[in-house]
């Protein structure tokens, strides 16, 4: 039914290289950042300390990782779902090569401290442009392959995408205007209380719009593709849609508690995140029940197994956060490694699930073969999901051993731990168990780039997609 | 099967258009009730004392920027006893010595932080108000607090990291225009202020600036 139809796969294939390549890096810097902050010897030259590597972790892993994997997605997915090619295939080659300039430069300026230092926001203003261009012409793109459809019906996954798409454009272009002094300082037209909340206002939905829902669109379209089983409840996507792009803009003050933010502005974060449960948890059984449809072949099909542990990881984050929004709980983590055990139970769980499967499921289409080895595959799920056990335990316990060392009074009522190193040298066992966890990690993904590597080798041998039906009930 | 809102969404959901203009009306009302609130008059109270930042110390917030010194401290002392107890020993704050809005009217961006590998720093004059101690713990934060893991910024004073007071007055035209309230005698003194002077020092002036206003 399909053959008619010229799909454009070259595009995605350039975009599944830079989700491994981006990814190596990214984590990469990671480990260093890690060790850096047991080791501080590592910090080898002005150029790589923590303060330079850091935001080329953070950026890297987020625009470069994730953004090549939503980027791949989008490509391959909005085409087929909406039954017309690409609308322009050179202009998606522009965004390809525009977008990895950005990053290489992110690299570079990052390294050499050229920063807004606004969190995920660090870029200067020269390179801001060059992200609203490529994202210009990603927009324009997608909304014209949509205006060109032949298929009536829009499948969720495309309204998760779309809310992406004009989202991540507001609020990049609200929180980095800043007046430019030279072509590498500017200062944010904003300040103080009002910088802060409008920044935190975009941080939190850099992560709902850029960790959060265009991987929701992901997951509805591989996981589907994959079982060959339709989503278990096209109500439930309707409703957790609407209620989460429309309750997450909300949330961002849970990032400033305690802080001089007004506290009405404290408070509806703080209630908006609660609320947030809801449509998360929904968006997670939604893909549960689709997922138990197969699941026969959970055990021995790498691909679900990912995408189980993903959502396993999503609907944790999505109570944890809501937990750490309130202001007690939060007066415990904030500051604390214990964010940091909840940024990456979202990034190597979540995240890194969705993406994995990604990766999975396409290269054997794109490349017209079949994976090399899929025991490879569930050595990667193996050792990835041990390094995010020891990453996500250790740094829970870092951070709420950290803050209650923060806290402790003696007998007299005066503090306990006055000394900072004391308290720093307390953490260096979990930061050490994190960094072995973050190396595990990172070789689970090179097992997964081998795999590919040599994958591209048989490139056209014939792919053969496994019915997983076959194993289900129904 | 259909119930009244699957029809209604059918209604949106089919046509691009309509399913993009609402995406953009439910995201865009969340920002647009609680933002624009903060421009209004009066949600930031005013320090009297609290002054804009000088020649030097301008150049020092800078180099705070460009080093991520941010990803490791924050400015904002919350108002718990134990964090005012860690961060006001001495009492020099006040009833209410924790962070107050009107403290960064001038900070542009601001940089409270979120993660607190080192301490915070927002009374750091009060804390340690020694230059020559911040030279030497810069340059080498194991020498002063053994068992530190901040890392070490020797090169900020050598003679290859010069400020240049011509980009520090450029800077601070920008800022003016940005509504800081800088004369052109404030400008002019950077000069005289940061002439001859290298990045670390001026790393050192700024952290001794932290809390000097407010401190009684
Ligand atoms: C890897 C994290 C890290 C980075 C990056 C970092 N620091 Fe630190 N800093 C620490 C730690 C940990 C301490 C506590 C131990 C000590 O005194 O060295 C500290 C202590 C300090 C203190 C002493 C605070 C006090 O009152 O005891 C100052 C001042 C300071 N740092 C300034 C800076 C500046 C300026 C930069 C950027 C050039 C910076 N730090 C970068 C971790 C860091
Ligand atoms: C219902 C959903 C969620 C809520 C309510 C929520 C809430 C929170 C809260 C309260 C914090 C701590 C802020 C602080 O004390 O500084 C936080 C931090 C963070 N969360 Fe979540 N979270 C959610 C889901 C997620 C998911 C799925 C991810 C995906 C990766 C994620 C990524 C992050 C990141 C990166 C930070 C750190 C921000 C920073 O300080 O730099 N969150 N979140
Ligand atoms: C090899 C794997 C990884 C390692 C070793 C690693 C390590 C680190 C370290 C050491 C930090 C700094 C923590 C701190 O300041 O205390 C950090 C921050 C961060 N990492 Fe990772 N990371 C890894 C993978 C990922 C992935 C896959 C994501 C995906 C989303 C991610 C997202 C982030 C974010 C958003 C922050 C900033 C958190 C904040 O500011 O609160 N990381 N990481």
């Amino acid at each position: 039914m399909n053959d008619k139809i010229e799909y454009d796969n070259q595009i995605v294939r350039m975009f599944v290289i830079c989700i491994l390549l981006w990814g190596v890096v990214a984590m990469l810097m990671g480990i260093i950042v890690a060790f850096q902050m047991i080791f501080p010897s590592w910090n080898f030259h002005p150029w790589l300390s923590f303060g330079r590597l850091r935001p080329i972790h953070t950026n890297g892993i987020i625009f470069g990782f994730t953004g090549s994997a939503i980027f791949a997605t989008i490509y391959y997915s909005v085409p087929r779902l909406l039954k017309t090619p690409l609308w322009s295939s050179s202009m998606a080659r522009v965004h390809f090569w525009l977008y990895n300039l950005t990053i290489v430069l992110a690299a570079l300026s990052l390294m050499a401290g050229y920063t807004q230092s606004k969190e995920y926001a660090e870029l200067e203003w020269p390179i801001d442009i060059l992200v609203v261009v490529w994202w210009l012409l990603l927009a324009i793109n997608f909304f014209m392959t949509m205006k060109n459809r032949t298929e009536k019906h829009i499948y969720v996954a495309v309204w998760f995408f779309v809310a992406t798409i004009i989202t991540v454009a507001v609020l990049y272009l609200v929180n980095n205007l800043a007046i430019p002094v030279g072509l590498t300082k500017s200062y944010s037209i904003y300040s103080g209380v009002v910088d802060a909340n409008i920044h935190w206002w975009y941080g939190h939905n850099a992560v709902a719009f850029f960790l959060t829902t265009p991987l929701l669109a992901m997951m509805y379209y591989y996981l589907p593709k994959h079982t060959r089983l339709p989503i278990f409840s096209h109500r439930i996507s309707i409703v957790h849609f609407w209620s989460l792009i429309f309750i997450y803009i909300w949330a961002g003050p849970h990032h400033l508690l305690y802080s001089p933010t007004p506290n009405w502005l404290q408070t509806v974060g703080m209630l908006f995140s609660l609320m947030l449960i809801a449509p998360s948890w929904g968006g997670m059984l939604n893909g549960f029940l689709t997922l138990t449809q197969a699941k026969e072949k959970i055990k021995t099909d790498a691909t679900l197994k990912f995408i189980l542990v993903s959502l396993t990881f999503y609907g944790m984050s999505t109570l944890e956060g809501p937990i750490m929004a309130i202001r007690e709980v939060n007066s415990l983590s904030h500051f604390t490694d214990w964010t940091i055990a909840h940024v990456h139970a979202g990034g190597l769980g979540w995240v890194h699930g969705i993406c994995a499967a990604a990766v999975y499921y396409l290269v054997p289409r794109l490349w017209n073969t079949n994976l090399h080895s899929e025991k490879l595959a569930e050595t990667h799920f193996w050792v990835s999901t041990v390094g995010i056990l020891l990453y996500v335990v250790s740094m829970w316990v870092s951070g709420v051993a950290e803050g209650l060392m923060w806290r402790a009074v003696d007998a007299s009522g005066s503090l306990q731990y006055p000394s900072w190193v004391e308290i720093v040298n307390e953490l260096f066992p979990y930061r050490l168990v994190r960094a072995l966890g973050g190396v595990l990690f990172l070789s689970g993904f090179v097992i997964m780039v081998v795999n590919i590597i040599k994958t591209t080798k048989t490139a056209g041998s014939g792919f053969n997609p496994v019915d997983l039906r076959e194993g289900s009930k129904a | 099967m259909s119930s009244w809102y699957e029809k209604l969404s059918h209604k949106v959901e089919d046509n691009a258009f309509k399913l993009s203009v609402w995406s953009a009306i439910a995201v865009l009302v969340g920002g647009l009730v609680t933002l624009p609130p903060l421009f209004l008059q009066g949600t930031v109270q005013k320090i009297d004392s609290v002054k804009p930042y000088n020649a030097l110390e301008l150049a020092g917030r800078d180099v705070y920027q460009e080093e991520g010194c941010f990803y490791c401290h924050s400015q904002m002392v919350r108002p718990f006893k134990w964090e005012t107890d860690r961060w006001d020993p001495t009492r020099q704050y006040g009833d209410t010595p924790y962070s107050k809005a009107g403290e960064s009217v001038y900070d542009h961006p601001f940089l409270w932080g979120s993660k607190r590998i080192g301490p915070d720093l927002a009374h750091e004059a009060a804390l340690r108000g020694s230059a020559a101690w911040q030279v030497s713990h810069l340059k080498n934060p194991r020498e002063t607090s053994p068992g530190s893991i901040m890392p070490a910024y020797p090169h900020l004073f050598e003679t290859d990291n010069m400020l240049d007071t011509e980009v520090i007055k450029a800077r601070m035209s920008a800022l003016r225009i940005l509504g800081v309230p800088y004369t052109d005698q404030d400008i002019q003194n950077a000069d005289s202020l940061a002439k001859n002077k290298t990045k670390g020092d001026a790393l050192v002036s700024y952290l001794l600036k932290l809390g000097k206003d407010t401190m009684q």
